[in-house]
């Protein structure tokens, strides 16, 4: 190339250079503009060009093959190659991406992880120092290569006067006086940082493969006829040697050996909150909001624009949040940030100075009272947006498609609306779909809740109507259309992707009671495939021992499913032999748990309980065993007392033991020379459970009461502790009832019973049994 | 001046060679009152070098601290320095008007008893009795002083003043003038004027600011040092000039000596130990970065008296059982279960030195 094409150096995500970079397109006058990015990104520069379309917007490509691998490049309207795309628009001047293609950039990636996962095993090379990239949601994702690696930055850094290169390209780039300045800056910045770039060769080599290819695309274009002083490029500084040099260009040979994926592409709307999540890896920026305000000082040639917009969002956050920030204040701050960046040789502040001089002057020196009213201001709260339809993803689709079938459409609007599903069948209406319209809508819903896309939210479900009806918030925001092009991480339709979820986490479950829960969110979402797979999972890893809580939890989860499974229109037949498993074990092991302290028996009492409700829910269940079981539970005096008192409870609730059998047990737990607190803790087991069965058995209290007349002092007082707990969740009503069979017992008046009972205790009666419940019983 | 014999030099002599150099060497525009720029203010206090002299550095880590901390005197501003004991506050504020007026002696000391006439200005009664109200019969505070000069004055541990006294700062703040209605004369500040005060935030028998007054002050709130190296840092650099100045003719201590007081001093302070694996009491003394300089000089002054010269493990434990146990058992206590739990399971670096705190512990 004799005269080489015009190149402007940039850092993505610079206002100054989203503002030079118009200067400069309109001095170099191109007939086509290069912008650095995945050359197969081209096909959407109209998309991403068109008026509707609200920054920060982003391009995301990804594999369908797994591991899902993506990579993503985010605009915001301050994004120098946002405003060449747009300059090349009013222009009506051709403009192309010129980088490798993305699925390129994943494959070498790919190869790269390959590289150093051997490297790494076999102890020889410099480990997995590059693994930045993986972010543990199981995706991987590869972020926009930028110049420089990160080891460039912390010598920058250190070098750096400010002890910071963001606050240094701040300084020195952002407040660029002109064009000629930028461009010199731009181009001495990328030199050194290509100077001091010490990575390993691997990751050096990217970049010259990058260029070389940057510089083939130039080559093209020459090609076809362009001159070369008719292309302008427009790429990160780092690449502005790099494509210039006199280096060969790539050849078809060297093409066709890149390592390459397929990917598939999408715009996305995106978030500055994301934009600033993302600062670190090179794709993003820390104070979007706060580069926004500088892009429109600089719009508006008013270069003291930006500071004066932060300062006064901070003070009017603090007043919108009740804190006191006067005018004075501001105009202190303002002064101190100027001082500060006097001491730099600079006379705008920077963002670190106005920062600093906020926290001096407004919140009292202290960074924390600050806090988030800096978060708000420097990052803000923007959201883009993309006129509908444009290059929708898949799961877009699918996700517009199922809301008019689902008749939703009119609940996606920004206010929130209630939903109320009544899943039975429809009998009013003619087609089948029509009559399960609502168990449609519930599943589709689920689906989205399982993806946490953060547009439907269920409301606690009623008792009375639980197994047939439901009620949903609806409320649609932007960040949600953001999650759904995510999701298409997952899958192409909002089923498939949920399917992806569920099976991801199943991978993950560490233990049978995680599983059912997975089974339980696919029967809500309707999926009895992923609800086989689900109950086949279990069934593996109930081989293992776990313990009765473990199976009792995950026992009412199936039993919920298999007691709601009909409305939901599901195939029961393959829960039912897990749970008989599941259930017969938990009957084989529970008396072995049962001798445990009394920590133990609080954690098993609930699961004992639950098992209970299952085994009278399902008649396919071997209720005998289990009450057998529980029986042997009762009479056994090794093992935790107040679980024998709860064995006793559910048997007499379920009418398997009787009166006169409960007055024995009563006695012979209740006498004298047992430990008082074995029998209190007994009784407490016993009145855990259904407290009117208890209070309707007159003999109880009897023997209750011949109990604690035979007690001598010490005893009762310990025994009066226990008991004291036994009744705390009595109700007033229960105790009035109790105090009417005690008063029959005592022949006395029950009012007065009552009264006594019932009565908030005096302090002196507080004192003493405070006093009691320290009183250490192991002394006597 | 026999500087020799004065206990300790106010800082302008003590590094007067410094300050005459970057005086010298000023290469950019000096504020009005001000001796030498912004920029040669924060070479003196973070060091450096200008012309051929090295500037040692007199306040080491958050330099950002020491940039706000200028940019508020060259805004005018007063400046309000506020942190936990032996935070450098005062040092601070020393240097600083050291550096920007070469006078850093006006100063008030605030106490429970200082008065609203020590901040602005008293009589000399005879004078007074015999001749009337002159100028010649009023005696001015170093904060008039310096409004006369256009120069910084200090006030030192503010919130130790009665708040109707700290009050009395707030018209001098905004109006920038005294007035001084026995003689009918008002006095304005010249340029450079402003005010340096520190403040405690731990310490008892301390007065709150009023919300007036602290709106006049930009505030630096000035950290106990972030990591152990930066204060072992500032151990060693003070221990070095200390050690010159009180003729300690005792080696200076080693490294390992310093390490060990500074991660005593830090875990203690910070409930923890420096790998955040273990919790432990505190103590109720604050073990300040300043107590750990003392605890060092007094070791060396022990082993320079009455020992080899060089600090033994000995004289590091009794400077310890002092500073750590300052009050109660509870202090013992602390420091007995540190001593158990954490410093004998040290290794044996640090195993003489456990076996003489535990034999002084009692």
């Amino acid at each position: 190339m004799e005269r080489g094409p015009f190149v402007f150096g940039i850092r993505h995500l610079s206002p100054a250079g989203a503002y030079y970079v118009r200067h400069f397109l309109d001095q170099a006058r191109p007939r086509l503009v290069l912008i650095e990015g995945p050359s197969d990104f081209t096909e959407l520069v109209e998309d991403l060009g068109a008026d509707q379309v609200k920054p920060p917007v982003a391009v995301m490509a990804y594999t369908q093959e797994l591991p899902i691998r993506t990579i993503l490049y985010p605009f915001a309207e301050y994004s120098p190659e946002y405003q060449a795309i747009l300059w090349a628009r009013e222009h009506n001047c051709p403009c192309r991406f010129c980088d490798l293609p993305s699925g390129v950039f994943l494959g070498i990636k790919a190869a790269d992880e390959a590289r150093k996962a051997a490297a790494w095993e076999d102890d020889k090379g410099p480990g997995p120092e590059g693994r930045d990239n993986e972010d543990g949601t199981g995706t991987q994702k590869t972020q926009r290569g930028n110049p420089g690696s990160f080891d460039v930055y912390e010598a920058l850094d250190e070098w750096s006067q400010d002890r910071d290169h963001e606050t240094f390209w701040e300084r020195t780039m952002e407040q660029a006086k002109d064009l000629a300045a930028y461009e010199q800056g731009a181009k001495e910045f990328g030199r050194s940082i290509r100077q001091l770039d010490r990575r390993d060769r691997h990751d050096l080599a990217e970049n010259l493969v990058r260029e070389a290819y940057m510089r083939r695309q130039i080559e093209e274009a020459v090609k076809e006829g362009l001159a070369p002083e008719e292309i302008a490029v427009v790429t990160g500084a780092y690449h502005v040697d790099g494509i210039l040099e006199d280096l060969p260009v790539m050849t078809d040979r060297e093409m066709k050996a890149l390592p390459r994926l397929d990917t598939l592409k999408t715009l996305m709307p995106y978030s500055y909150y994301r934009l600033s999540e993302r600062s670190g890896y090179g794709a993003g920026n820390r104070a979007p909001a706060y580069y926004e305000y500088l892009w429109q000082g600089l719009r508006g040639q008013d270069p003291g624009y930006g500071a004066r917009r932060y300062l006064s969002g901070l003070s009017a956050f603090q007043r919108r949040h009740g804190g006191l920030v006067s005018s004075a204040e501001v105009i202190e701050a303002a002064r101190l940030s100027a001082a500060l960046a006097g001491l730099h040789d600079s006379k705008i502040p920077t963002l670190k100075d106005l920062r600093d001089g906020a926290v001096t002057c407004m919140g009292h020196g202290e960074f924390s009272q600050l806090a988030l009213a800096v978060a708000d201001t420097e990052i803000g709260t923007k959201i883009g947006s993309l006129p509908q339809g444009v290059s929708q993803t898949s799961i877009q689709r699918d996700f517009y498609q199922k809301l008019r079938e689902l008749k939703l459409e009119r609940y996606r609007s920004v206010t929130a609306s209630e939903l109320s599903l009544d899943l039975r069948e429809n009998l009013r209406v003619k087609t089948k779909k029509a009559a399960f319209l609502d168990l449609e809508r519930s599943f589709f819903l689920h689906r989205l809740r399982v993806l946490g896309i953060r547009f439907a939210s269920i409301q606690a479900v009623r008792q009375d109507n639980a197994t047939w009806a439901e009620h949903w918030n609806l409320r649609w925001t932007p960040e949600a259309e953001i999650q759904i092009v995510e999701a298409v991480l997952k899958g192409d339709t909002v089923e498939q992707a949920a399917a992806f979820e569920l099976k991801n986490r199943m991978e993950q479950c560490q233990g049978i009671s995680q599983i059912a829960s997975i089974v339980k969110e696919a029967f809500y979402c309707g999926m009895p495939v992923m609800v086989s797979a689900a109950v086949d999972a279990l069934q593996a890893m109930a081989v293992d021992g776990v313990s009765v809580k473990e199976l009792a939890a995950t026992a009412e989860d199936l039993s919920v499913v298999i007691q709601y499974g009909d409305i939901r229109g599901l195939d029961r037949k393959p829960l039912i032999p897990v749970l008989c498993q599941l259930f017969l074990r938990a009957c084989l092991i529970l008396p072995g748990e049962c001798a445990c302290d009394d920590q133990a028996a609080g954690e098993l009492a609930p699961a004992v309980g639950s098992l209970a409700a299952v085994s009278v829910a399902h008649d396919f269940l071997d209720r005998e065993r289990f009450m057998k079981t529980l029986e042997q539970i009762g009479a056994r005096d090794d093992l935790n007392t107040r679980l024998s008192g709860l064995a006793a409870a559910i048997l007499l609730e379920q009418g398997i033991m009787d009166s006169e059998e409960l007055g024995r047990e009563v006695e012979r737990r209740l006498s004298r020379g047992i430990p008082a607190e074995l029998g209190a803790g007994w009784f407490a087991g016993l009145a855990s459970r259904n407290h009117y069965t208890l209070i309707a058995r007159l003999t109880l209290w009897e023997n209750l009461s011949a109990y604690l007349d035979s007690l001598e002092e010490e005893e009762f007082k310990r025994a009066l502790v226990f008991l004291r707990r036994a009744f705390a969740d009595f109700s007033s009503m229960e105790k009035d009832q109790i105090a009417e069979n005690l008063g029959e017992i005592w022949q006395v008046n029950p009012g007065q019973v009552s009264e006594a009972l019932n009565d908030t205790l005096t302090e002196d009666a507080m004192e003493i049994i405070e006093g009691l419940e320290d009183f250490d019983f192991g002394d006597i | 001046m026999s500087d020799k014999n004065v206990q300790r030099l106010p800082a302008e002599q003590l590094f007067q060679k410094e300050i005459d150099a970057l005086i010298e060497n000023e290469k950019y525009p000096v504020p009005t009152g001000w001796r030498m720029s912004p920029k040669s203010v924060f070479t003196y206090i973070c060091g450096g070098k200008s012309g051929g002299v090295e500037i040692t550095p007199k306040y080491i880590g958050h330099e950002r601290l020491v940039e706000i901390a200028i940019s508020t005197l060259v805004t005018d501003r007063a400046l309000l320095l506020i942190g936990e004991p032996g935070t450098a506050k005062s040092w601070l504020s020393e240097h600083l008007t050291a550096a920007i007026n070469g006078n850093s002696t006006r100063v008030i000391q605030g106490t429970a008893g200082t008065t609203e006439e020590q901040i602005k200005y008293s009589w000399n009664y005879a004078m007074l009795i015999a001749n009337g109200p002159s100028k010649e019969a009023m005696i001015p505070s170093p904060v008039y002083r310096a409004m006369e000069d256009g120069a910084i004055a200090r006030v030192e541990e503010i919130s130790r003043c009665a708040s109707e006294v700290q009050d009395a700062l707030i018209s001098i703040l905004s109006e920038k003038r005294i007035s001084v209605p026995e003689l009918g004369i008002e006095v304005p500040a010249k340029k450079g004027f402003s005010v340096i005060a520190t403040a405690n935030t731990r310490d008892k028998g301390v007065n709150e600011m009023s919300a007036a007054l602290k709106r006049r002050f930009n505030i630096v709130v000035l950290p106990a040092p972030e990591s152990l190296e930066s204060e072992m840092e500032i151990v060693q650099t003070r221990i070095a000039q200390l050690s010159e100045s009180l003729d300690l003719n005792a080696k200076l201590p080693k490294e390992e000596v310093v390490e060990k007081v500074c991660t005593i001093f830090r875990e203690l302070r910070a409930g923890a130990t420096l790998d955040g694996r273990q919790k432990l009491k505190t103590t109720t003394g604050v073990l300040s970065t300043a107590e750990a300089i003392s605890l060092l000089a007094n070791s060396m002054a022990l082993a320079g008296s009455f020992g080899t010269g060089e600090i033994t493990d000995q004289d590091l434990a009794a400077g310890l059982q002092g500073a750590v146990v300052k009050e109660d058992e509870k202090d013992q206590k602390a420091w007995e279960e540190y001593l158990e739990n954490i410093m004998k399971k040290r290794g044996s670096g640090w195993l003489s030195l456990y076996k003489e705190c535990k034999e002084l512990n009692h």
